[in-house]
């Protein structure tokens, strides 16, 4: 089977949970950015079909929405807080940290496909300020130091992907 | 029933919005997203006007507020006058070669402002209209794309769509010309995409693409979808239709003549 075929079957099959009704577009493109890590285009034009919802309007949601990535994300993402409390409490040098260490940009993913960099406004967490949240494991209290010890052990395979 | 607007009084019929009442009677209400064929946007605000009614005011988008009886509406308060202004400064900025907009910024004597940088390459104000348009009349072949500062017009992963059939509704409902559509050579361009041109059967003019045609001729059915007339471009249409129109009052002359 080719990977176009796959997709098209696999996302054919995730959405196929739903009915096919114009109100689930978002619940299905979310359960497929979780299943591929982003929106593969085969994806969307399987969707729009399944729904009878115009391709166009697929890509508008797609491209509106934070949460969905029109191309490959990391296995694991690297949610750098940078609300004010964690501003304040030195987000942008734990921010610095990581793009030394990983050589990557906010948005952009690394080559090896491990990790992708991205900032939020705040995740609620200003207690623990600053945060970072890598898939959906939070760490608080963070200096760049502590950051760098977390990412090695994502790099070294000790955690699993969640 | 009845509105006042600007103090004086018109004839209203349930249903109707505001603008329609304001129009029909040539007071004087601005608009960019409006337009009759398509209407309901209320993106571009222009049409804000205050509502005075159950003894509450409120500003609200005249192309969609519907009447109510005795309902006092002003068209040009100063709170209205001076939002009226600053939209329209800030519309230049967005799209600075639009004509519509300069002339209703000569209209409403409107200065430019100059501590803000205008948006040099851009045309579009985002109202959506052509959106409205492909939807009702193409086929849904463009949509807003993105969000924010990036929000744009355009077509599925931005390449030529297979659904567009080339009928340049968005680009003439569009109030600020901002949708680029080519015709060179018997052949038209639209969003990345080529078209044949077919030829009007009485004038010879190129008017419209097979596919917009062909559309159209699914959307009207068996009944209809086979007319002369809709290989005709909208000028020699007219004409026929004025033609009838002109033949058919001859036949009743002659019924008149007959009879008498």
């Amino acid at each position: 089977m080719s990977e176009s075929l796959k997709i098209r079957t696999e996302s054919l099959e995730i959405a196929q949970k739903y009915q096919p009704k114009r109100r689930y577009l978002l619940a299905i493109l979310q359960d497929i950015q979780k299943h591929y890590n982003y929106l593969p285009a085969e994806a969307m034009e399987t969707v729009a079909r399944y729904l009878s919802v115009p391709l166009v309007k697929v890509y508008g949601m797609a491209t509106f929405y934070k949460a969905f990535s029109l191309t490959p994300k990391g296995k694991y993402i690297i949610k750098v807080c940078d609300g004010t409390a964690c501003h304040i409490k030195g987000s942008v040098n734990l921010l610095d940290e990581v793009k030394m260490i990983l050589g990557i940009e906010p948005g952009q993913t690394t080559d090896d496909g491990l990790f992708s960099l991205e900032t939020v406004a705040c995740i609620g967490a200003c207690g623990l300020a600053p945060v970072a949240v890598i898939n959906d494991e939070y760490h608080g209290n963070l200096t760049p130091a502590s950051l760098r010890q977390i990412l090695e052990q994502y790099q070294g395979g000790m955690k699993d992907a969640k | 029933m009845q509105i006042i607007i600007n103090g004086k009084t018109y004839a209203a019929n349930p249903g109707e919005k505001i603008l329609d009442v304001a129009r029909r009677n040539r007071v004087e209400i601005p608009t960019l997203c409006h337009s009759e064929a398509l209407p309901g946007l209320a993106s571009c605000r222009l049409c804000m006007v205050e509502v005075h009614e159950g003894g509450r005011t409120q500003e609200v988008a005249a192309c969609t507020y519907p009447v109510t009886d005795g309902m006092e509406v002003v068209t040009d308060s100063e709170m209205i006058t001076a939002k009226r202004k600053i939209l329209l400064a800030l519309y230049n900025l967005i799209a600075p070669d639009s004509e519509r907009i300069k002339g209703l910024m000569a209209r409403y004597h409107v200065e430019p402002f100059d501590r803000l940088q205008a948006d040099a390459e851009n045309k579009c104000i985002l109202c959506g209209l052509c959106v409205k348009a492909c939807e009702e009349l193409g086929t849904n072949a463009i949509s807003t794309l993105f969000r924010g500062t990036k929000k744009k017009i355009g077509t599925a992963f931005e390449q030529p769509a297979a659904e567009c059939i080339g009928c340049g509704s968005c680009a003439s409902v569009c109030p600020t010309q901002a949708i680029e559509m080519t015709e060179a050579d018997g052949k038209r361009t639209i969003w990345d995409k080529t078209f044949e041109l077919l030829r009007c059967q009485d004038c010879g003019e190129y008017y419209t693409t097979p596919e917009a045609l062909a559309h159209v001729r699914q959307k009207l059915g068996d009944t209809v979808g086979n007319i002369e007339e809709l290989e005709l471009c909208d000028y020699c249409k007219s004409r026929r239709a004025a033609e009838k129109l002109k033949n058919g009052l001859r036949l009743n002359e002659l019924f008149d003549a007959t009879v008498k």
